[in-house]
C-alpha cells in the first residue's frame, strides 16, 4: 500500500471509529436498537403488568382513601403518611422488624455457618448429615408455624414437657405468651425453616477454599481457632456477603410464622410491619395506610441493601 | 384437492358448531357456589349438609349445589379475598355480626338484602326483635340473613363437679370461692384461647354482663357510654384480677381455641366459655357430651344471662354469579322443614333465628343452653362492636390475660377506638 493510500485508510478508520463501533456507524447503533426493542418488549410488558402497575398502583393508593377494590377512592393527600408517622403500631411494627432481622442474621445465618464448618470436617456421612439438616427448608413457612406452635404449647408441647422430664421445670415458660420472648420464639422457628439454604452456600464456599492456605497455617503453628479466623472466614467473605444479602431480604419478609403462631400478638407483641400491613389492608380495609407501609417497607429494604452493599466496597477495597 | 378442502373445512365447522352446542348446554345449566358451611369435613355435618344440596337440586332442576369449604373468616381477610377474586362464592355463610359485616358492607363486597326481606317474607321468617335489632343496625339497610344465633356461657364437667361436690354458685362472689376451690384441688378454673380473637371474647363478654348487666354493655356498645365508665370498668378489673389470683393461666394468652379447649376435654381445666357451637369441637374430640353441662356465669346483679347475638349470616356478594339463585337458597335455608331438620339433625349447634316447635334438640347439653336463652341473652361484644374497634378489644383481651395491661388501661385503648370509631 502507498503511503497516500495507508493515510487514506487511517483517517477512513479513525472516522468509522469516532461514529460508532458497528459498520455504518450511528445508523448501525438504531438498526440494532431496531432489532432488539420488538424481542425486549414481551419480557418488558410481563414486568410491567406484574411488577411496574402494582408498584405505580400502591403509590397511588398511599395517597386515597381506598376502602377496596369496589369502593371509590378519593384522593387524600399526605394523610395517610400523616397516620402512618403518628401511629404507634406502625412504628412498634417497623422496630419489631428490625429485630426480626438482627434475630434472622444471627440464627439462620450463623447456624448455617456453625453447622457447615462442623459438617465439614466429617470424614464420613457428610452427605447424610448436609441432606438431614437441608430438610427443614423444603417445608413451608406455614407448616412449620403449626409445628411449632405445639412445640411450644406451654402445657402439652414438647418443649416445655421435656424440660420438666429432664427437671429443668423452671426453664419452662409461655414461649408465645410472654412479651419478652415471643418474637424470639417465633424468629427460631422461623430461622429453623431457613439456615438449611445458607449451610448449603457456605459449604459450597468451603469447598472453594485453597487447601494449602491451611497446610501453610499448621506449618506456621496456627491452632484451630487462628486457622479458622485467618484462613476459612476470610475464604467465605464472598459466601458471607452473598449469604448476609439473603439473610436481610428474607428477614424483611418475615411473615408466615407470625402470622400463624401469634397472629402478631399477644398484644401486638410480635407485630411485624407485614402482618400490620396484612390486618390493615384485608382485616381492616384500611388500604391507603397499608399501601404507605408498603412503600415503607420497600424503603428499608432499599436503604438496608444500599448500606450493605456500599459497607461491602468499601470493606473489599 | 378443492374438494377435500371444502369438505375438510366443512366437518370442522361441524364439529366446532357440536363443541359450542355442548359449551351451550353446560352453560345452561347453573351452578350455585356456597361458601361453607364450617366443619363441612365432618361427616355429621357433611351429611346433614350433602342431604340439603340433594333436596335443593332435586327441587331446581338443572341447578347444581357446590360447597366451598372455608378457609377463614372476614376477620382474617379470608372472605373478602374470595369475593374479590372473582372465581368466588354466590352466597356465603360465615360468622357475622355488625364488626364482620360492616367491614365487607364497608368495601361493596356484598349486596343489601332489604327489599328481600318483605317481597320474599324473610321478615315473617326470623325472630320480629331479630329482625328489629338489624334494622336499627346500619339505618335500616341489611345485608345479612342470619342463620344462627350464638349463646355464651359457662361449660362444665359434670362428673368432676360432683365428686368435688361443687356447684355453679349464683353469685360472682360465690363463684370465685369456687373457684380457689378448683385451683386447690390442682385444676385450673378457666381455660381460654385468646389468640383465637372470638375465644378471648366469649369470656371477656361474658365477664362484662355479669359485673355491668346488659343495658350497660348495650349502652357502650351503642357508644352512648364510655368504656371508661365506672359501671363499665368492673368486668375488666375482674379478668385481670382472675389473672393475677392464678385462675386464669397467663400462660394461655399464647393458646388457641384448639389448645385451650384440648385442657378442658383432657380435664385439666374445670371450666371453659363457649357456645353451643362447642359441641361439635368435642364430638371431634371424643368428649362424652352427656358429661357435659352449662350455665350462664354467675352475677351480682341478679340472675345471670348467657351472652349471644347472631352468630352466622347468609351473605350475597355483589359479584355473585347466582343472585336469583343465592335468594332461592336463602328461602329454602329459612323454610319450615329445613330448619327442623337442621335443628333436630345430631350436628345441630346453634340457635335458630326463628321459634321452632316441637323439636327436640338432639343432645342434653343442647337444650340446657336452649332454656338458659329463654329469658334472652346479654351482649357479645365480638359481634357488636364497630368493625375498626374489634380488632382492638381482642387484642386488648390478649394483654389483659398476659398481663401486660390493667383492665382499666385495656378499656381505654376500646374506649379510644370507640371514639375514632364515631
Amino acid at each position: 500500500m502507498s503511503a497516500v493510500e495507508t493515510k487514506s485508510s487511517t483517517e477512513a478508520g479513525e472516522a468509522i471509529a469516532r461514529v460508532g463501533h458497528a459498520p455504518g456507524g450511528r445508523s448501525g447503533h438504531r438498526d440494532t436498537l431496531g432489532t432488539a426493542m420488538p424481542l425486549l418488549l414481551p419480557a418488558f410488558a410481563i414486568y410491567a403488568v406484574f411488577s411496574l402497575a402494582p408498584i405505580a398502583w400502591t403509590v397511588w393508593l398511599s395517597f386515597t382513601d381506598s376502602r377496596g377494590l369496589n369502593t371509590s377512592a378519593q384522593f387524600v393527600g399526605l394523610a395517610n403518611y400523616q397516620r402512618a408517622a403518628l401511629d404507634p403500631l406502625a412504628s412498634q411494627s417497623l422496630l419489631h422488624t428490625l429485630q426480626w432481622l438482627a434475630g434472622h442474621l444471627v440464627m439462620a445465618g450463623g447456624l448455617g455457618l456453625v453447622l457447615s464448618l462442623l459438617i465439614s470436617r466429617l470424614k464420613r456421612s457428610r452427605i447424610v448429615f448436609r441432606t438431614a439438616l437441608f430438610l427443614p427448608h423444603l417445608v413451608s413457612l406455614a407448616v412449620v408455624g403449626v409445628i411449632w406452635a405445639n412445640i411450644y404449647d406451654p402445657f402439652y408441647g414438647l418443649l416445655n414437657t421435656m424440660l420438666k422430664g429432664a427437671g429443668l421445670g423452671w426453664l419452662t415458660m409461655g414461649w408465645l405468651s410472654d412479651p419478652l420472648i415471643v418474637l424470639f420464639s417465633v424468629n427460631l422457628a422461623s430461622s429453623w425453616q431457613g439456615f438449611g439454604l445458607y449451610m448449603l452456600l457456605f459449604l459450597a464456599g468451603l469447598q472453594n477454599i485453597d487447601h494449602s492456605l491451611y497446610e501453610a497455617a499448621e506449618i506456621d503453628g496456627a491452632n484451630g481457632w487462628q486457622r479458622l479466623w485467618y484462613v476459612t472466614l476470610p475464604g467465605l467473605s464472598e459466601v458471607m456477603t452473598f449469604v448476609v444479602s439473603l439473610c436481610l431480604i428474607n428477614g424483611l419478609k418475615g411473615f408466615a410464622t407470625v402470622f400463624v403462631m401469634t397472629g402478631g400478638g399477644p398484644f401486638y407483641q410480635s407485630e411485624l410491619i407485614t402482618t400490620y400491613i396484612y390486618r390493615l389492608a384485608f382485616s381492616l380495609q384500611d388500604h391507603g395506610l397499608a399501601a404507605v407501609l408498603c412503600i415503607l417497607l420497600s424503603a428499608l429494604a432499599i436503604t438496608v441493601t444500599v448500606a450493605f452493599n456500599q459497607w461491602r466496597q468499601r470493606a473489599a477495597r | 384437492m378443492l374438494r377435500r378442502t371444502l369438505l375438510a373445512t366443512a366437518l370442522g365447522a361441524l364439529a366446532s358448531a357440536n363443541g359450542l352446542m355442548a359449551m351451550t348446554s353446560l352453560a345452561s345449566a347453573e351452578t350455585l357456589v356456597m361458601w361453607g358451611p364450617e366443619q363441612i369435613t365432618e361427616p355429621l355435618i357433611a351429611e346433614l349438609w350433602n342431604g340439603l344440596k340433594a333436596d335443593f337440586e332435586a327441587a331446581n332442576p338443572g341447578v347444581t349445589v357446590e360447597f366451598m369449604p372455608p378457609t377463614g373468616t372476614i376477620s382474617n381477610g379470608a372472605v373478602q379475598a374470595a369475593i374479590q377474586s372473582n372465581a368466588g362464592p354466590d352466597v356465603i355463610l360465615t360468622n357475622s355480626g355488625i364488626a364482620r359485616v360492616s367491614m365487607v358492607v364497608d368495601a361493596k363486597l356484598i349486596a343489601p338484602l332489604t327489599a328481600d326481606y318483605t317481597s320474599r317474607g324473610w321478615d315473617k321468617q326470623i325472630y320480629p326483635w331479630l329482625y328489629e335489632e338489624l334494622k336499627r343496625q346500619r339505618a335500616g339497610e341489611i345485608y345479612e340473613v342470619p342463620d344462627g344465633l350464638d349463646v355464651l356461657g359457662v361449660w362444665y364437667h359434670k362428673d368432676m363437679f360432683a365428686e368435688n361436690g361443687w356447684t355453679i354458685p349464683a353469685t360472682y362472689t360465690e363463684f370465685l370461692d369456687l373457684m380457689q376451690k378448683i385451683k386447690d384441688k390442682g385444676i385450673m378454673p378457666v381455660a381460654i384461647g385468646p389468640r383465637t380473637g372470638g375465644s378471648a371474647g366469649h369470656l371477656f363478654g361474658n365477664m362484662l354482663q355479669s359485673a355491668s348487666g346488659t343495658e350497660t354493655v348495650g349502652k357502650a356498645l351503642a357508644g352512648e357510654l364510655a368504656w371508661t365508665d365506672a359501671s363499665m370498668l368492673p368486668g375488666a378489673a375482674r379478668l385481670r384480677d382472675l389473672v393475677d389470683k392464678g385462675y386464669i393461666d397467663k400462660q394461655m394468652a399464647g393458646l388457641d381455641l384448639d389448645g385451650a379447649s384440648r385442657l378442658w376435654f383432657n380435664k385439666r381445666a374445670a371450666m371453659f366459655v363457649a357456645g353451643p357451637w362447642f359441641t361439635a369441637n368435642a364430638r371431634k374430640a371424643d368428649y362424652d357430651l352427656g358429661n357435659a353441662s352449662f350455665t350462664a356465669m354467675p352475677s351480682d346483679l341478679g340472675a345471670g344471662k348467657p351472652t349471644g347475638g347472631v352468630g352466622w349470616s347468609w351473605m350475597i356478594p355483589t359479584n355473585s354469579k347466582q343472585p336469583e339463585l343465592a335468594r332461592k337458597w336463602i328461602d329454602f335455608i329459612l323454610s319450615e322443614p329445613v330448619m327442623k331438620r337442621r335443628a333436630e339433625s345430631a350436628s345441630s349447634t346453634m340457635l335458630y333465628p326463628r321459634a321452632l316447635t316441637g323439636v327436640t334438640p338432639p343432645t342434653p347439653i343442647l337444650s340446657e343452653i336452649f332454656a338458659a336463652a329463654e329469658n334472652g341473652v346479654g351482649y357479645n361484644p365480638s359481634v357488636y362492636l364497630p368493625a375498626g374497634v374489634v380488632d382492638t378489644y381482642f387484642q386488648v383481651i390478649q394483654g389483659i390475660i398476659g398481663a401486660q395491661i390493667t383492665g382499666e388501661d385495656g378499656m381505654a385503648q376500646i374506649d379510644a377506638k370507640m371514639a375514632e370509631a364515631k
